[in-house]
């Protein structure tokens, strides 16, 4: 579904991506985690359109993803629900969910869509009139993956959904995530937390100073201790 | 009529023409504050949008008086209208041949840089369009008479069978319909599918792209509806105000007082914000001669950026 | 041997073109033409003015017209109700002009961005209505039929030519100065990255405000000769957007930032709107404004800088060998002595500092200390508060609460450059350097702050390039080093103010391996020589190899100290990095 190629990044004359090559298979869970400054949401900017690649390629469905502009590449079925969620703070969580149906599949589903939405995070429907802003941390990355979601993509994109957040929170978020892919929807997440992007992936990668080091199963992933000198340093 | 009568009569005089002119003011402001709020691109040509507006309902309605039909009373404000879409078309050209070249997603974010080159940029635009607008125009003074422009209404006063208001028809005309517009545009902003999608973009431009919101065109909508409201605004002043083509400079730091002081960002902060420059600007008739009108502008306008820069409805972090 | 360009070229150029210029003069007989060649110069000095300020420090001033107005009048209303001639009015009028800086500077100063620039603009435009209100329309100058001389009123219309260069080259010799010397580049660094002057030691307030004094007299100085040449100062002329637009154009149309700029812009533009207004002006009244408003376009979409530096970039490496060779110092490399052993006595001692931004708390109740000489790394995952953390050590922040000592000093509350002064350096992630100027030149600013003279400033920082091994790279122009070497130049930068305790950013992102090899050798030789260093990194490899201890944040607070395997075995760092599952799945199994 979604192939990256050998794709470079740099910025600046730094190198931050280094021919990185993964693959997203139809309706799979693909982890992509790593420490601080590996690249992982260079890696994410650059699939969503917001950086451009100095190599390599990325192709989304056989459709060459570098040749279509940042902004049409939401209405080909591709969510990002960015870091830091990025919610329109003035917004209302309506108006929000509004937007991120933009699409015309949004459009289409909508209101299919916004029963899914509200199912899987009740407490939006509670504060659907009440400004992006004032919610709290994980209730705005609610928001946030329910904004990707009301485009009825095929791939959701998620970066570092539980920056930010208490554990139990996140813990909510992932579980939330995990029902998403039960129900079909093929899921890219990138994070640091390593369990619990690892546990429910079908394969997973490792990102470390721009480079996959690490890749396989999660069951291979959980039980390599290599990845912890990846983190600290030995 | 005892003293105090008499300034209750005049203090009352001042209020509401500060109120009707408030109005009109609101409305350049609002235009002003689309731009601003959306784009963050400041905008020095703003007041030649405004003299262009005057222009164009001069020329529809006195000049080749294409409006005949609708009277003479009705033709002026339907001119002043239609200048909104003509200037949205001219602002829509300008922006996607000049203006995006130093504003757009690559711009809106970046601090310092990014908003010097839009300021001078516009600053030529600005000197282009007064000059240009001397050369094409002429320099005598024109104006948009209408039968209303001499006549006034006459409140009486209870309190006494000598006092009274009055109400300059043109002007009170003009404040009504500056309060419509407004509000239309506030319903639109608010309520719409493209009202929501400019807000959006305003908002949060990376996350907007995400949503597969076209963002440079957004600023491109908002920058032509921006100037077409200013434009509207500039129609319904030439109903009772003559003016030339060097008019433009005399509103400019009204419309950037009225925005800052509303808020930069808040568009119904800068209706209020339009609407408070109104009545300073009278009231400041009651203790200050008329030269110093302007004056007191300034003055509340640099309090207000030294003392509280947000404003009274903006954010206080805006990344300016 | 002083490392510095030499400055026979450019007075060389400044007298030619003022002998040229009063040599046209002479045998120029159209009064029309003499009139312009009075006007350039007037323009050119304007333009200079605004250089001053807004060239140098890139605060963009669109109120200039304010001071030269200021001038004007001052001129007008001194011969007009006093009876002082103009010899002494234009020094008044300078005097006028600093003054106005100063109550203009200090508050304004305060503003960023959007808000400057448009308060700047209402100045003018207010003291515009001002001088309407007080009945100065229109004030004629008045003749004076005996002794004009005294009063600088002359027949011979070539005297105005020769006191309007002698005007401009007054500012001409001004603004060489000030390039030259630690003013200008002190302002270059403060338009390049304020934050980072200020941490190299440098007041920008000071500076600022010096600059806009500056520009106030002289903008002033060339509303006064305005005045005089005119004989009649209407407020429109003087204080209108054009005057400040025309200020800006011309400097901005030649060339930003540098002396030749605005006598380029001034030489091209004054001719060309003043020729188009005598002869079309009848047709097409207003083709001055016009041009202007074409020429700032022009300018800001194809050479945003100006046209001199859009020529000299195009000639750079031809000028670059022929720049003047300048031969650094061998530097005097002072060898301290070498660390003590353990125990170490604490020159860093934090207690319980804390920051809140609104609801949100961002480094809470943080206590630790550093010891001299130590190499201590400060790391902990994303968003843990760690630039907090420095922001709040070196004087960006202010913490809510707690004490930071610093070699027996209180630093809570005292200004960055301050902070700088007492001891205490600091890189950032970003390095921005001059592109344009030379390495030694982007490091000598660091020296500022504790040197009194260039001789001493530019030596330190020869000594900071060699500690840093560029020393060979002393000439190169900055735009042309490797980003390995562009971060090597800022860490001399911070260097050169001799620093006891360095607080680095984030030294080595995106570094490759070689480069990060070599960059902890420079940072392992600073330490043998006795300075105390503090990192922000994420690179744990290098880092667990660099540091002697580690200091670890999450969530703003302490989490553990201690040396690097102690505490990367520590199961809340683990817990912290990897996440709480994996901590305790690896348990089990």
């Amino acid at each position: 579904m979604l192939a990256v190629e050998s794709l470079s990044v740099t910025y600046g004359g730094l190198t931050a991506l280094y021919e990185i090559s993964l693959a997203v298979g139809s309706g799979q869970f693909v982890s992509i985690v790593g420490p601080n400054g590996a690249g992982k949401t260079t890696l994410f900017k650059a699939i969503s359109g917001t950086l451009r690649p100095s190599g390599g390629s990325i192709h989304f469905e056989d459709r060459d993803l570098l040749a279509v502009a940042p902004s049409e590449r939401a209405h080909l079925g591709i969510a990002h629900v960015p870091e830091g969620r990025q919610v329109f703070a003035s917004m209302t969580v309506m108006e929000n969910l509004e937007m991120g149906a933009y699409s015309q599949t949004g459009r289409r589903d909508w209101g299919r869509n916004l029963e899914r939405i509200f199912a899987l995070f009740p407490i939006l429907a509670e504060r659907r009139d009440q400004a992006a802003g004032t919610l709290s941390g994980g209730e705005q990355q609610m928001l946030a993956i329910g904004r990707g979601i009301a485009s009825s993509p095929r791939l959701l994109m998620l970066d570092e959904p539980s920056m930010g957040l208490a554990p139990m929170v996140a813990d909510l978020i992932f579980e939330r995530i995990v029902e998403l892919h039960r129900d079909g929807l093929a899921i890219l997440l990138v994070e640091q937390r390593v369990a619990e992007a690892v546990q429910s992936c079908d394969f997973g990668y490792v990102l470390e100073t721009g480079r996959v080091v690490l890749e396989g199963t999660h069951q291979a992933l959980l039980a390599d201790d290599r990845i912890r000198s990846f983190y600290l340093g030995m | 009529m005892t003293s105090f009568g008499t300034f209750i009569e005049i203090f009352l005089q001042a209020l509401i023409a500060g109120v009707l002119i408030g109005a009109i003011y609101g409305l350049m402001c609002v235009g002003l504050g689309i731009i601003f709020g959306v784009m963050r691109v400041i905008n020095f040509a703003q007041g030649e949008f405004l003299m262009l507006g005057m222009y164009f309902t001069f020329y529809l309605v006195v000049g080749f008086n294409m409006l005949w039909f609708l009277g003479p009373i009705v033709g002026p404000y339907t001119g002043a209208l239609l200048a909104g879409p003509a200037l949205f078309a001219v602002a829509y050209v300008l922006h996607r041949f000049l203006i995006s070249r130093v504003t757009g997603i690559s711009v809106a974010g970046t601090e310092g840089e990014g908003h010097y080159v839009q300021l001078i940029l516009t600053l030529g635009v600005a000197l282009v369009l007064q000059n240009g607008g001397l050369i094409l125009f002429g320099s005598t003074p024109q104006s948009v008479r209408t039968p209303l422009s001499a006549r006034a209404w006459e409140i009486p006063l209870l309190y006494d069978a000598n006092a009274s208001l009055f109400l300059n028809k043109a002007r009170a005309v003009a404040g009504v319909v500056s309060v419509v517009v407004a509000a239309a545009l506030y319903w639109l902003i608010n309520r719409s599918r493209l009202g929501k999608t400019l807000r959006a973009a305003a908002d949060n431009a990376s996350a907007a792209i995400y949503m597969g919101i076209d963002v440079d065109r957004a600023y491109r909508i908002a920058f032509g509806i921006g100037i077409g409201i200013t434009a509207i605004a500039g129609g319904l002043v030439a109903t009772y105000n003559p003016f030339q083509p060097y008019i433009g400079l005399d509103f400019v730091i009204i419309m950037y007082a009225g925005v800052v002081l509303g808020g930069m960002g808040s568009i119904l902060g800068a209706f209020w914000g339009g609407m408070t420059i109104g009545l300073v600007q009278q009231l400041s008739t009651l203790v200050l001669p008329t030269q110093l009108q302007n004056a007191a502008i300034f003055v509340v306008f640099l309090l207000i950026v030294m003392v509280r820069p947000q404003g009274l409805f903006g954010r206080a972090t805006e990344r300016v | 041997m002083q490392v510095r360009r030499k400055l026979i070229a450019p007075l060389l150029v400044i007298a030619i073109v003022a002998i040229a210029w009063i040599s046209l003069g002479m045998v120029v007989t159209n009064s029309y033409y003499q009139l312009m060649l009075t006007l350039v110069p007037i323009w050119a000095v304007m333009g200079l003015s605004w250089n001053l300020l807004s060239g140098y420090t890139g605060l963009i001033s669109f109120g200039h017209a304010a001071f030269f107005g200021l001038g004007a009048y001052t001129v007008t209303i001194a011969l007009v109700k006093f009876d002082i001639t103009p010899w002494l009015g234009i020094p008044l009028g300078m005097i006028v002009g600093a003054v106005a800086g100063i109550v203009i500077g200090y508050p304004t100063f305060r503003l960023r961005g959007v808000y400057f620039a448009l308060a700047m603009l209402a100045y003018p435009m207010a003291l515009l209505y001002v001088f309407v209100w007080l009945g100065y329309q229109e004030v004629p100058l008045p003749m004076k039929r005996e002794e004009p001389a005294l009063y600088m009123q002359f027949s011979d219309y070539r005297v105005y030519i020769a006191l309007a260069v002698g005007l401009l080259v007054v500012s001409l010799l001004i603004s060489l100065a000030v390039e030259r010397s630690r003013f200008g580049m002190s302002l270059t660094a403060i338009k390049q990255n304020e934050p980072a002057a200020e941490a190299a030691g440098i007041d920008t307030l000071a500076w600022k405000m010096r600059a806009i004094m500056l520009s106030g007299a002289v903008a002033a100085a060339a509303g006064g000769l305005y005045a005089v040449v005119l004989l009649v100062v209407t407020p429109d002329s003087v204080f209108g957007v054009l005057t400040s637009a025309q200020a800006l154009t011309i400097a901005l149309f030649g060339g930003i930032g540098i002396l030749w700029g605005p006598l380029i812009g001034a030489a091209i533009l004054i001719p060309l709107s003043e020729t188009l207004q005598a002869h079309l002006g009848d047709v097409i009244p207003g083709i001055q404004g016009v041009v202007y408003g074409i020429a700032i376009i022009l300018v800001v979409l194809l050479a945003p800088e100006g046209v001199f530096w859009r020529v000299r970039d195009q000639f750079q490496r031809r000028w670059a060998t022929r720049a003047v060779q300048a031969t650094p110092l061998a530097p005097h490399i002072v060898t301290a002595a070498p660390a003590p052993a353990t125990p170490r006595k604490p020159i860093l001692a934090v207690s319980g500092i804390s920051k809140s931004f609104g609801g949100l708390r961002a480094v809470t109740n943080v206590s630790f200390e550093i010891g001299d000489g130590e190499i201590v790394g400060i790391i902990g995952p994303n968003g843990a508060g760690k630039t907090t953390l420095f922001n709040l050590l070196n004087g960006f922040l202010q913490a809510d609460s707690g004490k930071v000592v610093f070699a027996g000093h209180e630093l809570i509350g005292l200004k960055p450059n301050r902070i700088c002064r007492l001891g205490v350096g600091r890189t950032f992630q970003v390095a921005r350097a001059f592109p344009r100027l030379s390495v030694l030149n982007n490091v000598v600013v660091g020296a500022y702050a504790t040197t009194t003279n260039d001789a001493d400033a530019f030596a330190a920082a020869s000594a900071a390039l060699a500690q840093v091994g560029l020393f060979g790279r002393a000439d190169a122009i900055a735009g042309q080093l490797t980003n390995k070497e562009l971060r090597l130049m800022e860490l001399a930068r911070a260097l050169a103010g001799r620093p006891r305790l360095l607080l680095m950013d984030e030294p080595l992102a995106g570094l490759a391996s070689q480069e990060i090899e070599d960059m902890l050798a420079v940072i392992r030789s600073l330490a043998a020589r006795g300075m105390t260093i503090v990192i922000i990194e994420h690179t744990m490899r290098a880092m667990v190899r660099l540091s002697e201890r580690f200091v670890v944040l999450d969530h703003g607070a302490i989490l553990a100290v201690g040396q690097p395997s102690e505490v990367i075995n520590n199961g809340g760092v683990i817990e912290a990095y990897l996440g709480k599952k994996w901590a305790a799945i690896r348990a089990r199994s």
